[in-house]
């Protein structure tokens, strides 16, 4: 390993521009030699700053330097590059996790589990959140106010509460697929981060389609299942909401429910921002 | 070489206000045959509408909804349908003036025929 960290150091004294850092900084980090991983992570980061794996890499020596607010930052900044980055869903829910904050980390790692199927230590992890969460009563959000307005999170559990006669879901979901109001009850648990999962960049996919075809913009998805069918359609600022009935609804009734919850969601988004 | 899928392709293009009809893997967007019209660039929709139909298919076991049969996209000035079976996808692209109603029947009756 010292004979490829020397290797690595030189390739990168003579060409700083490489992408040589990426695998210095993490053969440091498993050395334990943190701070010169984290100085190689920092320049990394400077002279790459559009590559996710640059900020993914500061966040993982962030974290093992017990720094889980600069390993938060950097796993957003991943987001903001790749929003299908499974190792920042992974990072940013267990440092959820482990600040208490369960909700955060089930919607997280729910997502990690939706974008990384073989590792089985995300479902582990996501298992004992949900656990955790059915124990404690769940369904509080447990965001600090710090990250979202306190209105914002009273109303949203009670946003649809009127809507749902009819309907078995109703939810509106963020641009990245997280849940901001309402619930997915499916036998006895919450599915709503799972959901959100799934659904995360099916707006941007499906405007971008219909750019290709020359539609015009997307106003409705509607998805028949043998049991029940569910109905979309954008919320503003890149969101969505989702509602579901059972099948026998008649899919006029199902585009009225989801029509009065998204302009409900539009209102809500626009009051609070 | 005419693919199997020609006369399945052919019945739904014959639906009034269908302007395209594609058969796509529904793992990696990839067409497997399909009737479109000229100038259109089907190798990227199919890859989008392939990720989207997977997704509503994912959303929708997780809502415990079932497998999807059947989805549909709603655009200003049209709407594509899609059905999948067996890891393949039957899109249809169709104006407003398609009547849908016979275009989804004709579309679950062709994913019978998807294999």
């Amino acid at each position: 390993m010292a004979d490829e960290i020397r290797a690595l150091s030189d390739e990168l004294a003579s060409n700083p521009a490489s992408q040589a850092f990426l695998r210095l900084g993490e053969l440091l980090r498993q050395r334990g030699e943190l701070d010169a991983a984290a100085r190689v992570a920092h320049r990394g980061r400077e002279r790459h700053p559009a590559s996710a794996v640059a900020h993914d890499l500061a966040a993982r020596i962030a974290l093992d330097r017990g720094d889980s607010a600069s390993a938060s930052d950097a796993w957003q900044a991943v987001l903001r590059l790749d929003p299908a980055h499974p190792g920042a869903h992974k990072g940013l829910g267990f440092i959820a996790y482990r600040s208490g904050r369960l909700r955060d980390a089930a919607d997280h790692l729910a997502r990690a589990a939706a974008l990384d199927q073989a590792d089985a230590s995300i479902a582990k992890a996501l298992a004992l959140v949900q656990g955790a969460l059915d124990q404690s009563g769940a369904a509080p959000p447990a965001s600090p106010p710090s990250q979202a307005p306190a209105r914002r999170s009273s109303i949203g559990l009670s946003l649809f509460s009127d809507l749902a006669a009819g309907a078995e879901t109703v939810l509106l979901l963020d641009q990245n697929g997280l849940v901001l109001a309402g619930s997915a009850p499916v036998d006895g648990a919450d599915r709503s981060a799972e959901i959100g999962a799934h659904l995360s960049g099916i707006s941007e996919e499906a405007d971008r389609a219909m750019r290709h075809l020359d539609l015009g913009a997307w106003k409705t998805i509607v998805i028949e299942g043998p049991m029940a069918s569910a109905a979309l359609s954008p919320a503003g600022e890149g969101g969505l909401v989702m509602v579901t009935a059972p099948r026998a609804t008649p899919l006029g009734l199902l585009r009225r429910m989801l029509d009065r919850a998204a302009e409900r969601g539009r209102t809500w988004l626009e009051e609070g921002a | 070489m005419a693919s199997p899928f020609q006369p399945l392709l052919a019945t739904v293009m014959r639906l009034r206000g269908t302007t395209a009809c594609l058969i796509v893997d529904e793992r990696d967007g990839v067409i497997v045959d399909s009737t479109l019209q000229f100038g259109m660039r089907g190798n990227v929709f199919a890859a989008l509408i392939s990720s989207l139909y997977r997704k509503a298919k994912q959303s929708a076991a997780s809502a415990g909804m079932g497998d999807a049969s059947f989805v549909q996209l709603e655009a200003e000035l049209g709407r594509v349908c899609a059905v999948g079976r067996d890891g393949l996808v039957l899109i249809a692209v169709a104006d407003p003036k398609a009547n849908l109603g016979l275009l989804r029947v004709e579309l679950l009756k062709a994913r019978e025929a998807l294999a």
